[in-house]
């Protein structure tokens, strides 16, 4: 097939073409020969400061937490075998949404920067740790365990709604929970990048044993897989690298579930072959919604990025359901 | 249908409270001072400070929760052993004020219950301008019985106001008062005359969006303000926008050209917001020389 040896050119295209695009975009329009020649410029010069602190880290923060939703999505919807899974399923996200959240209700997040996404990743820490500890007996179980963990997270996401001091600080809370790229920072990066790294050796590890889980778990079983051992990896690594992601960007919908149905057409249905890809699309998808926050003008905020992500994930979310009842017999 | 509603809610409190009014009549027996309401309610935060400014504390029935912070900055400890209120409807009739000092986003079940009580609520605007300080200053002193305390405040204002025209620099630097949520304020706030009568000038003023409008580093950058101001952490101060606002960018940008404010006093129109202004106009005289360097 054509398209199995065309698509990581394809991908290094689109992927080359969103990052220029992300650095290039932004609330200032600036001319890109301006931008590139401020590299050459005697700093500090208004172009290397935006492009430096302010497009760079958001670009790079862009792609590693797309990565990460598309790689983590790849990765559990060949655990679990099913289409419909993707990161927030095991209430990894909605951990990191409540330690962020409590950050914030707490006010740590007025008195140091980095408040919210330490608190974000010990949530999903913390989430992962009680949905494994319920959910050891087998990967029904750990779906039940999962849903069950995300809706009491998000009810303590409420309750600090609920008991919020003051109008502001829902508000704070309501926006961030759309979840934004908007003013990232190194900081951010440096912080998250450790975890999401870690986060992504475990889910490559668990590859060839979800070839096997195709057969099904007993026969995985039967070729020697640790099934224990797997979802131990999966769950660590989607813990990990979108714990950390979503702790800094906030939630961010349909990205993990787009990505590894988008690229396997291209690749093959063979669950390892599609992480790779899946993570690449990830990137891809986040860096151009990104770009399109900055790009459709508002008169006010810019448009969020889960919100988008979500609008635009919606209608594809519908094909897929369209396009398997028509698969199934 | 929310009006029914209203009005069902309205009856059933209104039940317990004939029969407190009917408690409550022998006291009306007492001589009270003409003019001068004893047990004063505030339910918004900005009428909490003016009224504790005006009046002795044995006067107060309550203030709202919030005000506690802002009162630590203004004038610590003068709130102690005041009784404090969320602005709800079943505290009037429980603290039976005989003045409810609201503002104007009094919900219509207060308002209705106030009636109920024979407890006068007036509606305070909110200030955005030193002219409505002198005015709600003045209304307020006028409401609660001491005019000449409300005067003496407004003379001392204007005292500071007449010394900060005298000292207006010769080149009027160019602020902003930015912050990454929040709107910035531009024309016609308080924080542009609080801005105006330092001797500055205020970036958001102009700007095509003439109230609060906002916008985000990158557009902060290329305005190349002289300095940002940034509102202190007071009653508000669980907001992720202070943390936001903390970009590293711009403690890099801005090193040395960071003048902070008591937020309260913009927010709340009071004789103090003068304060703001000399201190602003002091912080103006600290700043490094010369434009900002990219």
């Amino acid at each position: 097939m054509v398209g199995k040896r065309l698509w990581p050119v394809l991908a290094g295209v689109l992927l080359l073409t969103g990052v220029l695009l992300s650095l290039g975009i932004g609330r200032v329009w600036l001319n890109p020969l301006v931008l590139a020649d401020s590299l050459f410029q005697p700093k500090p010069n208004l172009a290397w400061l935006i492009l430096s602190e302010l497009r760079a880290p958001r670009t790079v923060l862009g792609v590693l937490v797309g990565a990460s939703l598309g790689l983590s999505g790849a990765v559990l919807q060949g655990l679990l075998r099913n289409p419909l899974a993707e990161p927030g399923l095991l209430g990894v996200s909605a951990g990191a949404a409540l330690g962020a959240v409590l950050a914030i209700y707490f006010g740590l997040s007025a008195t140091f920067l980095l408040a919210t996404p330490m608190m974000g990743i010990a949530g999903a820490i913390a989430a992962a740790l009680l949905t494994l500890s319920i959910g050891r007996g087998g990967t029904l179980t750990m779906i039940l365990a999962g849903v069950a963990v995300s809706g009491l997270m998000a009810g303590g996401v409420s309750l600090a709604l609920n008991f919020a001091p003051n109008l502001a600080a829902v508000y704070e809370i309501t926006i961030w929970l759309l979840g934004t790229l908007e003013n990232s920072d190194w900081d951010q990066v440096l912080l998250v990048a450790p975890f999401i790294l870690l986060g992504w050796i475990c889910l490559a590890f668990s590859a060839r044993d979800i070839d096997a889980l195709t057969l099904g778990e007993a026969q995985a079983e039967s070729l020697g897989v640790n099934l224990a051992r797997t979802r131990l990896l999966a769950l660590a690594g989607t813990a990990l690298s979108v714990g950390a992601a979503t702790a800094v960007t906030g939630s961010i919908g349909f990205i993990g579930l787009l990505a590894p149905h988008i690229v396997r057409p291209f690749v093959g249905h063979q669950p390892s072959r599609v992480l790779l890809p899946a993570a690449l699309f990830g990137a891809i998808l986040l860096v151009f919604v990104d770009v399109a926050t900055r790009a459709i003008p508002t008169a006010g905020q810019e448009i969020r990025l889960g919100v988008l992500t979500s609008i635009v994930g919606t209608p594809f979310f519908f094909w897929l359901v369209v396009k398997l009842r028509r698969l199934s017999p | 249908m929310k009006r029914r509603w209203a009005l069902a809610v309205a009856a059933c409190l209104g039940l317990p409270l004939a029969a407190l009014s009917g408690a409550g009549s022998p006291k009306k027996a007492e001589p009270v001072q003409a003019g001068k309401p004893r047990h004063i309610m505030s339910i918004d935060l900005c009428n909490d400070l003016l009224l504790m400014m005006l009046v002795p504390k044995e006067r107060i029935a309550s203030v709202t929760y919030l005000a506690h912070d802002a009162v630590e900055v203004l004038m610590p400890g003068a709130d102690a052993g005041i009784a404090i209120n969320h602005g709800a409807a079943e505290e009037v009739v429980s603290q039976k004020p005989d003045l409810i000092l609201a503002s104007p986003w009094a919900t219509p079940v207060l308002r209705r219950l106030a009636g109920k009580v024979d407890a006068p609520l007036v509606e305070i605007d909110s200030a955005n301008s030193f002219a409505d300080i002198r005015r709600i200053t003045r209304q307020i002193g006028d409401l609660v019985g001491e005019p000449e305390r409300a005067e003496a405040l407004i003379a001392e204002m204007d005292r500071k106001l007449a010394y900060l025209e005298r000292r207006r620099p010769a080149r009027p630097v160019e602020v902003v008062a930015w912050s990454a949520t929040n709107g910035v304020p531009g024309r016609g706030t308080l924080t542009d005359e609080i801005i105006r009568t330092a001797g500055a000038v205020n970036l958001a003023a102009r700007l095509p969006d003439n109230n609060f409008s906002s916008f985000d580093i990158e557009e902060l950058l290329a305005a190349r303000p002289d300095a940002v101001m940034r509102g202190r952490a007071t009653y508000d101060d669980l907001s992720l926008g202070d943390a936001a606002s903390e970009h590293p960018v711009i403690r890099r940008a801005f090193k040395g050209r960071q003048i902070s404010y008591p937020a309260f006093l913009h927010t709340c129109g009071l004789p103090q917001s003068a304060d703001s202004a000399l201190q602003l106009h002091a912080a103006l005289g600290k700043l490094p020389q010369g434009r900002p360097p990219w």
